[in-house]
């Protein structure tokens, strides 16, 4: 496993005063901040790949904050999203929420209101990239497999008796005995059970 | 026989001769009529008594002679009356002739006197001698002179009756059982016939008669016969030159004993039935076009209540049906409504004691319930009685229900209006309050901030300055966005300055508001100085300014109701004040100068922005508005605008 990156924050918000001010408190509470004028310019910059969250403006400039927030989830970009707006309706944040917003706070707001808002996103995206990380360790385990042990991986975590598993491929039981030892010591699965899990993480199906 | 009775013989004669030669005269005195002897040799004329009598004379009262004949004779008959006998005389023919006689006391007779034709064979004819000429004639002469005065008289009143048939177009006739007997000359030449012709037959008569009335004619000769009444009836007739003609024919029965046939008339009444017919399509185009109007035509004695002439679209307008006999003045009048008869009878009366036109609108309601506008035009004419009057009556329920409609659409329209200025607001509220609450957002963010950088051991002082300073900024920055609604009219519209009459903008403000002012009880009264400048402004913002102090001062009232003054003075510096004042709750008691604020509002509904866009207006005019509390009840607001000329300057 390694270790989490720095937090970032990122303010996209077109009221230069605004901006400053949310990056100003942040950085006294000692988080990483960065601030943009609008969604184009975040995504025209290459930002840090450590564990971060959006605070977004509602109203902005061409594109909305809510047509950011989905443009967003098209790209598979997985962001927790905090949304802050001067004229905030119902209707509105409701909107905002079900398309997986954190918090939806209207300015003014209080300090703490945003400062835990944040620290709730920034846990959803450390627990999200150290699920990334793990999946990413077990792909490039079971990148390692030979094809033949990942056939023979699939078949044992489908609850198949070695037995069975030798006649559904062909070989003897002895050849599928050596093929699975191999597969536990290459994966680090302590048992079956650890192995079911990983195979799971990776979404891997008899099928496949 | 003997002597003696021969004596006695001579004796009867004699007596017999006298007596009737008594006779003779007592019938010639009777008839009128004398003889005449006239002696050719000796010239000695014998005249009977009764001749004497004739040229008035005493009978035998002097000799006659031819001189003293001819003397008598009236001078313009003489000559023609002698020469003409001798003429006779000569040819052998008896002189027969009619002349006039002059008598002794001057008066004019007309005689005739015959001179009996075979003379040879009687006693008295007139003697020839040898180469046949006679020496004596024998003749009679009657005095004719009143069979002839008859005579002019009948033939002058024939004339007359014969010339007024003609000028009449009049002809006479008479029918018995065997057809016509008689046509007068005038009957003729209204049939095209020749007058010195016969008669024509019944046949002959119908084949006059048109065509299309023929059936009905012999029908009408049929039954005249049948039931020997009077009868009067027009058909047409042909000419035989093809033109057709109506005649009137009336005819009555003659009956002596029984019943022997008719007399009767024949008129040519073409002239008077083409004008009949002429008038009646007249009439009828009349009644089309009064009907496709709703105007109605009539003439009435207003102050006798007698009506000489309505025609039926006039009764219609009413609910009535005038088919069936003329409709009294009072059922006309009874229709209108209570609610508009007071005012009417006094227009009514005031016109009639002015001998004056006048132009009425009232209500009437009308037998089957409908209420109906209508409105009366009277004509007095000078020369009538008074109270006499003609005119028309015109429906003009669409007119006023249009009006209505118009005046609905108006109200809308203020309404709309109202609801546009107080959406306009919200929305200007909501941008507003966006553009505020940005920077002060920004400014608390960063006071956070500011908190948490001196908060820290050891605090940030650089962070904490910088903190500050932006909160200055966004402060300042909402401080901006105040100042740019203050001068949202200064600079947000171009300005649209013309020269502006103040009346005319408070005369369309006042209609604009008057039914929201009536409907809350409220009178909108001005007080407008004569000699009010113009002003140089933008039209729409001032209709603005004097909407929302009107509508504030609505407001005020809606549910007291009460008085709306408008008025205007000018100053001595060449300004002028306009005040708007109302009757209503007054100004707030608590900081009432906070009144022009923005969204300082005591109305529930109202958004605040009224009268600090009016202040906005005013100011850019160069003017102030500011509001005093009213002696009584109720506040007044003023503002000041640059008169024309000043603002020119």
């Amino acid at each position: 496993m390694k270790p989490a990156a720095v937090p970032t924050v990122f303010i996209i918000d077109d009221d230069r005063g605004m901006r400053q001010a949310i990056e100003d408190l942040l950085e006294s509470v000692g988080l990483r901040a960065e601030s943009f004028a609008s969604g184009e310019e975040f995504l025209s910059r290459r930002h840090t790949s450590g564990p971060s969250c959006l605070v977004l403006d509602v109203r902005l400039p061409q594109m909305s904050g809510l047509d950011f927030q989905r443009r967003l989830a098209e790209s598979g970009m997985q962001v927790p999203i905090i949304f802050i707006t001067a004229h905030g309706d119902v209707p509105m944040s409701v909107r905002a929420l079900k398309s997986g917003a954190v918090e939806f706070l209207t300015k003014p707001f209080r300090d703490q209101d945003l400062l835990d808002a944040i620290q709730q996103a920034l846990q959803h995206a450390r627990a999200a990239q150290e699920e990334q990380a793990e999946i990413h360790t077990l792909q490039e385990r079971h990148h390692a497999l030979t094809p033949r042990e990942q056939q023979v991986m699939v078949l044992v975590v489908s609850g198949m008796l070695n037995k069975q598993i030798a006649s559904e491929i062909g070989t003897s039981e002895a050849t599928v005995k050596i093929h699975r030892g191999n597969v536990m010591h290459k994966m680090q699965a302590g048992s079956v059970v650890d192995l079911v899990r990983m195979a799971d993480k990776l979404k891997l199906s008899p099928s496949k | 026989m003997t002597n003696e009775g021969v004596q006695k013989t001579l004796a009867e004669l004699s007596r017999d001769l006298q007596e009737s030669k008594a006779r003779l005269e007592e019938a010639q005195h009777v008839a009128h009529v004398g003889h005449w002897e006239w002696d050719l040799e000796t010239d000695v004329v014998v005249w009977s008594d009764e001749t004497y009598r004739i040229f008035g004379l005493s009978p035998q009262e002097r000799p006659m002679n031819l001189a003293t004949v001819r003397a008598m004779v009236h001078p313009e008959d003489r000559e023609p009356l002698y020469r003409g006998v001798d003429e006779d005389l000569l040819a052998g023919v008896r002189p027969d002739a009619e002349f006039r006689i002059v008598r002794p006391n001057g008066e004019v007779r007309t005689v005739h006197s015959v001179t009996p034709k075979r003379w040879s064979s009687m006693p008295g004819d007139a003697k020839r001698d040898a180469s046949g000429r006679p020496y004596k004639l024998f003749g009679t002469v009657q005095d004719i002179t009143d069979r002839k005065r008859a005579e002019e008289a009948l033939k002058q009143s024939q004339f007359y009756l014969s010339e007024g048939q003609r000028l009449a177009h009049m002809g006479s006739w008479a029918f018995n059982a065997a057809g016509f007997d008689y046509w007068s000359s005038e009957l003729f030449h209204i049939h095209g016939l020749d007058p010195t012709g016969k008669p024509p037959t019944v046949e002959g008569y119908l084949n006059l008669v048109h065509p299309e009335d023929r059936d009905s004619m012999q029908h009408e000769i049929q039954k005249m016969f049948a039931e020997h009444r009077g009868f009067d009836f027009t058909k047409r007739i042909v000419r035989p030159d093809g033109k057709t003609r109506y005649v009137r024919c009336v005819g009555v029965p003659v009956t002596e004993l029984t019943f022997k046939g008719f007399v009767g008339t024949g008129i040519d009444v073409t002239e008077h039935e083409l004008l009949t017919q002429e008038l009646r399509r007249e009439r009828a185009y009349l009644t089309e076009a009064q009907s496709l109007t709703h105007t109605g035509s009539w003439a009435c004695n207003l102050l006798t209540r007698q009506i000489f002439h309505s025609s039926d679209e006039n009764a219609r307008l009413y609910g009535f049906d005038s088919s069936h006999g003329a409709i009294p003045f009072d059922s006309f009048y009874n229709t209108i409504l209570v609610e508009d008869e007071v005012a009417l009878r006094a227009k009514l009366e005031n016109a009639i004691r002015a001998g004056a036109d006048y132009d009425v609108e009232f209500r009437i309601r009308r037998a089957d319930g409908a209420i109906r506008f209508l409105r009366g035009i009277g004509h007095h004419n000078p020369i009538q009685e008074i109270g006499e009057y003609v005119g028309i009556t015109v429906d003009i329920t669409e007119r006023k229900r249009a009006e209505e409609e118009r005046e609905k659409l108006r109200q809308l329209e203020a309404d709309l209006a109202h609801v546009n200025r107080v959406n306009m607001m919200g929305e200007l509220a909501a941008a507003l309050a966006h553009e505020i609450r940005q920077p002060i957002a920004a400014s608390i963010t960063s006071a956070n901030a500011c908190l948490r950088w001196l908060a820290r051991d050891p605090p940030d002082l650089e962070r904490a300055r910088a903190a500050a300073s932006r909160i200055e900024q966004d402060g300042n920055r909402a401080a901006e966005v105040i100042n740019h609604l203050r001068s949202f009219y200064k600079k947000g519209t171009p300005p649209e300055r013309g020269i502006v009459d103040l009346k005319d903008i408070i005369r369309e403000m006042t209609a604009l508001l008057r039914k929201q002012a009536v409907r809350h009880s409220i009178k909108i009264h001005s007080e407008l100085h004569e000699n009010m400048p113009n002003v140089l402004a933008d039209r729409v913002q001032l209709q603005q300014v004097f909407m929302n102090l009107m509508l504030n001062a609505i407001e005020a009232m809606k549910d007291t109701g009460g008085k709306l003054t408008i008025s205007s003075r000018p100053t001595p510096e060449g300004q002028l004040i306009v005040s708007i004042s109302d009757t209503g709750a007054g100004l707030p008691a608590e900081s009432p100068e906070r009144i022009f604020d923005a969204f300082h509002t005591t109305k529930p509904q109202g958004t605040g922005m009224g009268l600090a866009i009016t202040r906005s207006i005013v100011e850019a005019h160069g003017g102030q508005v500011w509001a005093t509390a009213n002696q009584g009840t109720g506040a007044t607001f003023h503002f000041t605008l640059q008169g024309e000329a000043e603002a020119h300057g």
